[in-house]
């Protein structure tokens, strides 16, 4: 051998992105979750100078029977609305896909309304129809026809199921839609009756599904603040995430390291439902049944049952979903709504006036778009960036942003916005960025990393590793592959991941409930805020505003940009 | 200067279980030429050629082309692909689907800032090679397969690179295709003149193609020789095997004489070959025998040499000739013929040169 030429180790852009992506992927988990488990040992709020280590904080809240009947409580509710969600979304599921329901493309589009509404709309929307004074109770009650408590256990609970439905039905759905048809032929070959065959093999291939989104919606059932804050504010139920806005917020004196050792608690409870997920995902795997590119299978003949089904499901949607709905929204263009009163005849637009005068309730609605815009953006660059990293390079860091990236599932948006405003408070320097769009902007793509990220990594997945390879044999460098080869291919599906972020930021509120102050306001604070002050029509009006926003992203994406929101 | 591709020594370990995807690979690859490694799928053949390509880390090992040095373990270096000045067509030929044929084409050489007219000239020319030239404005999906596999070819070798990498190019082409693209990718590689290695799975490919071939089996490189020598004096019982259709006899060395020894199969039966190995041999050692079905002749008037005496188990026709798979008495034997079998015994006759010997395999 003559000359061994060693080249010079050179400077890497890749490195330097695939290092960032670990390191922001840590600091967006470290940065809000420290100062929780800090002031949790801390006597005094972590501002105050002394600095005393204790660990009354959690004996006072471990001896305290009030922390137990509200966690109790929570349980109860997010098991028995996760039931109903799971029951109500099964049903359907197979009703409107597997059977010749009338109606059933115009049923699968309406059933899932609700993924795309906040929770605190649906709820307000709820309170105004079937409320103690809502329009709907009202009107029964005049017809002196028995009414209902809303304001109570079942009440919540199906108020957070008719919220977690689409959920359900989507998994269910899709897992429907996976499961090879000649499963099902076999068992109608075999001699099982259409009816046989859904209730023995149909139904028992969607086991995974079912089992996965009970997890799902059981977690985020857990940590829901604003179903059970509205509609039990007033009379006195709480659950976790309530009782730590009560601690936090409402509170005369704030019990900052009460609301600390709740945080962790609620965060170790999720992670082990978290955790179990991710254990029963690796066992979907094994169950999961794809190929069915196949004729779908004959649909189950009802026969007359059908219209009878059909009916009932329109009730449901009806009653559940529109008319709540339609009832903020004409709330919104009236003074009052009551059923004594014809509110087509006072249509107003006062409301939204009122809104737009204001210039802290304007800013609100203007922040939301800014965040639903430039903060998704940014944001689903850098969860591809992250997912990039994690599945298609060779860097040695890359499970960590796998598994980094998908932590924030284990924090409810309540305690991730009270961690960054105690970050904020602690860290010297970045105290001016605590009343920022930019805080919020950071604490909200924190947040919806996981979702992100999952949003996208399917698609990077999907796209065949030698597209890479090729690149890379071809000259690229990995940053090179990720901008010419990668980013291109997955265009599609970072704009509908884009379209899921910009409209998920649209409706968060739990995460700015803290965080938020003059200034950086956004319609979901704004919305609390006002119905504190009893103003139902400028929440209805702020209902409304989002709901345009967010109908308009669906719209705009699915129609004119072709973007698939979900399979 | 001399720019033969050197691989020395390359093992490549995988964390889990200390298992190994190729141990102690050691090849020669001549200018110029085209050698394919050649195995069961699994067997590390494409493994061998992702850490030529810099994809895959290898544990041990050096890789160079000439005084190129593209990885070197004991000396920390480890150059990344797109350092190493490669082409390379893949399986699923990895054409970019958002750009048309010509980008395609042209990617690497604008990364190496080559612009304007010089740019387009040698696109065009190497879609020229090809025969793609007016496709240039198509996308990747309004092109058939075998187009696709072209451009593929076009893109890998436009930057004039050190080597060219074919990662099994022709499996996803329908067979009638396949055997003429087998042609003209041969006639391109040595037009062009550039060093290539070519993985395959598929033995007929690898003689129609090759210069020399490596066999690897289990992450061993068996035997590294041109085609004839491949066919002729396979090194294992398992390169046999694997390059045509053999049946093997187990038996006993019972006499010899130099070059020329007697074996004894299982039930009595004598046959007489001459042994071309080199390997040493000794009387009463078991031995295999590996019999090439198309060697093998119809008896008919012959009484003498190596006859064998065997019932017909089942005959299959396959088009141009006759499968019949017979009981020997000492092991089943495929035999492949023209002539069909009228009764349920045939004799048959295997000339010595037909017989090659393995030693047992334990």
């Amino acid at each position: 051998m003559t000359s061994t030429q060693l080249p010079k180790p050179r400077f890497s852009w890749d490195r330097v992105v695939q290092w960032s992506m670990v390191v922001l992927t840590i600091t967006l988990v470290v940065f809000p979750a420290w100062p929780i488990v800090y002031q949790s040992f801390l006597a005094k709020p972590l501002y105050d100078k002394e600095r005393n280590f204790t660990f009354s904080n959690y004996a006072k809240m471990l001896g305290n029977d009030k922390f137990w009947h509200i966690l109790g409580y929570t349980a109860a509710f997010a098991i028995a609305a996760t039931a109903l969600a799971l029951f109500i979304g099964i049903l359907l599921a197979v009703l409107i896909n597997r059977t010749n329901l009338p109606m059933r493309r115009l049923y699968s589009n309406f059933v899932t309304i609700p993924y795309y509404v906040s929770p605190l709309v649906l709820a307000f929307a709820w309170m105004e129809m079937y409320g103690p004074q809502g329009f709907g109770t009202i009107l029964v009650r005049t017809l002196k026809l028995p009414t209902w408590q809303l304001y109570s256990f079942w009440g919540i609970v199906i108020v957070a199921a008719m919220y977690y439905v689409p959920n359900t039905f989507l998994y269910a759905t899709s897992s429907l839609a996976l499961a090879d048809p000649q499963l099902e032929s076999a068992a109608r070959i075999g001699g099982a009756t259409p009816f046989k065959t859904i209730l023995n093999v149909t139904v028992p291939l969607l086991r995974p599904a079912i089992l996965y989104s009970a997890l799902l919606t059981l977690v985020s059932a857990l940590e829901l603040l604003s179903i059970p804050l509205v509609l039990g504010n007033g009379v006195g139920i709480d659950t976790l995430s309530t009782y730590i806005y009560v601690l936090g917020v409402v509170g005369v004196s704030k019990d900052y390291g009460a609301i600390a050792v709740v945080a962790i608690f609620v965060v170790l409870l999720v992670t082990v439902l978290v955790y179990l997920q991710g254990k029963l995902t690796a066992l979907e795997r094994r169950f999961v049944t794809v190929g069915g590119k196949a004729t779908r299978p004959k649909l189950l003949d009802l026969g007359k049952l059908k219209y009878v089904v059909s009916a009932i499901i329109g009730l449901y949607i009806l009653l559940g979903v529109i008319l709540p709905l339609a009832c903020i929204v004409l709330e919104s263009f009236v003074p009052f709504l009551s059923p004594f009163a014809n509110p087509f005849k006072m249509l107003t637009l006062e409301n939204y006036q009122g809104i737009f005068s204001s210039p802290a309730y304007r800013q609100s609605v203007t922040n939301s778009i800014y965040i639903s815009i430039f903060a998704a953006g940014i944001g689903i660059l850098f969860m591809a960036l992250a997912s990039l990293t994690a599945y298609r390079s060779f860097f040695k860091g890359r499970n960590v942003v796998k598994y980094m990236a998908l932590y924030p599932r284990a924090f409810p948006g309540i305690i991730v916005g009270i961690g960054f405003l105690w970050a904020f408070l602690l860290v010297p320097g970045i105290g001016s960025l605590r009343n920022t769009l930019i805080a919020m902007s950071i604490a909200f793509i924190m947040r919806y990393l996981p979702l992100g990220f999952s949003a996208v990594s399917p698609a990077v997945m999907q796209v065949s590793d030698e597209l890479d390879r090729a690149a890379r044999v071809g000259g690229a460098t990995w940053l090179g592959t990720v901008r010419h080869i990668l980013l291109p291919i997955l265009r599609p599906a970072l704009l509908s991941g884009y379209i899921i972020l910009a409209i998920s930021f649209l409706k968060e509120y739990a995460v700015a409930l803290f965080l938020f102050s003059e200034g950086s306001r956004v319609i979901g604070t704004t919305m609390i805020e006002l119905w504190k002050q009893g103003g139902a029509e400028p929440v209805a009006a702020l209902s409304t505003i989002q709901m345009f926003i967010t109908a308009f992203l669906i719209f705009g994406s699915t129609k004119l940009l072709g973007v698939k929101l979900h399979e | 200067m001399n720019n033969d591709l050197i691989i020395e020594g390359l093992t490549k370990k995988f964390a889990s279980a200390n298992s190994v995807a190729i141990s102690n690979i050691n090849l020669t690859v001549k200018e110029g030429s085209l050698v394919t490694l050649l195995g069961p799928s699994g067997c590390g053949k494409s493994t061998t050629l992702n850490c030529v390509a810099g994809l895959e880390e290898p544990t041990e090992g050096k890789i160079r082309v000439g005084d190129f040095v593209m990885s070197d373990i004991s000396k920390g270096l480890l150059l990344p692909p797109e350092q190493r000045q490669l082409g390379m067509v893949f399986q699923s030929y990895a054409l970019w689907p958002h750009m048309k044929v010509f980008d395609n084409v042209a990617f690497s050489l604008k990364l190496q800032k080559v612009k304007g007219d010089e740019l387009r000239q040698r696109v065009m020319d190497s879609l020229d090679l090809v025969g793609l030239a007016d496709l240039s404005n198509r996308y990747p999906f309004q092109l058939s397969g075998g187009q696709q596999q072209r451009v593929a070819l076009a893109r890998a070798v436009v930057t004039r690179p050190r080597l060219l990498l074919l990662d099994e190019p022709l499996s996803n082409l329908d067979a009638k295709i396949r055997e003429q693209a087998r042609v003209w990718v041969r006639e391109l590689q040595q037009r062009v003149g550039i060093t290539t290695i070519y993985v395959t799975h598929d033995q007929s490919e690898a003689f129609a193609m090759s210069d020399m071939i490596a066999v690897i089996n289990k992450g061993i490189l068996l035997q590294f020789a041109p085609p004839e020598e491949l066919y002729s004096h396979p090194a294992t019982q398992f390169v046999a095997e694997f390059i045509g259709a053999t049946s093997f006899l187990k038996g006993v060395v019972a006499a010899m004489d130099g070059r020329k020894i007697t074996v004894r199969v299982a039930n009595g039966d004598i046959l007489k070959l001459t042994d071309y190995s080199g390997k040493s041999w000794s009387v009463n050692q078991n031995v295999v025998v590996a019999i090439r079905s198309e060697r093998v002749e119809m008896a008919g008037s012959k009484a003498e040499g190596n006859i064998l005496n065997a019932g017909v188990k089942n005959s299959t026709y396959l088009g141009s000739k006759w499968q019949h798979v017979v009981d020997t008495g000492s092991g089943t034997l495929k035999v492949e013929t023209t002539d069909t079998v009228t009764s349920d015994r045939m004799s048959l006759y295997l000339p010595p040169d037909s017989i090659l010997l393995f030693p047992e395999e334990k």
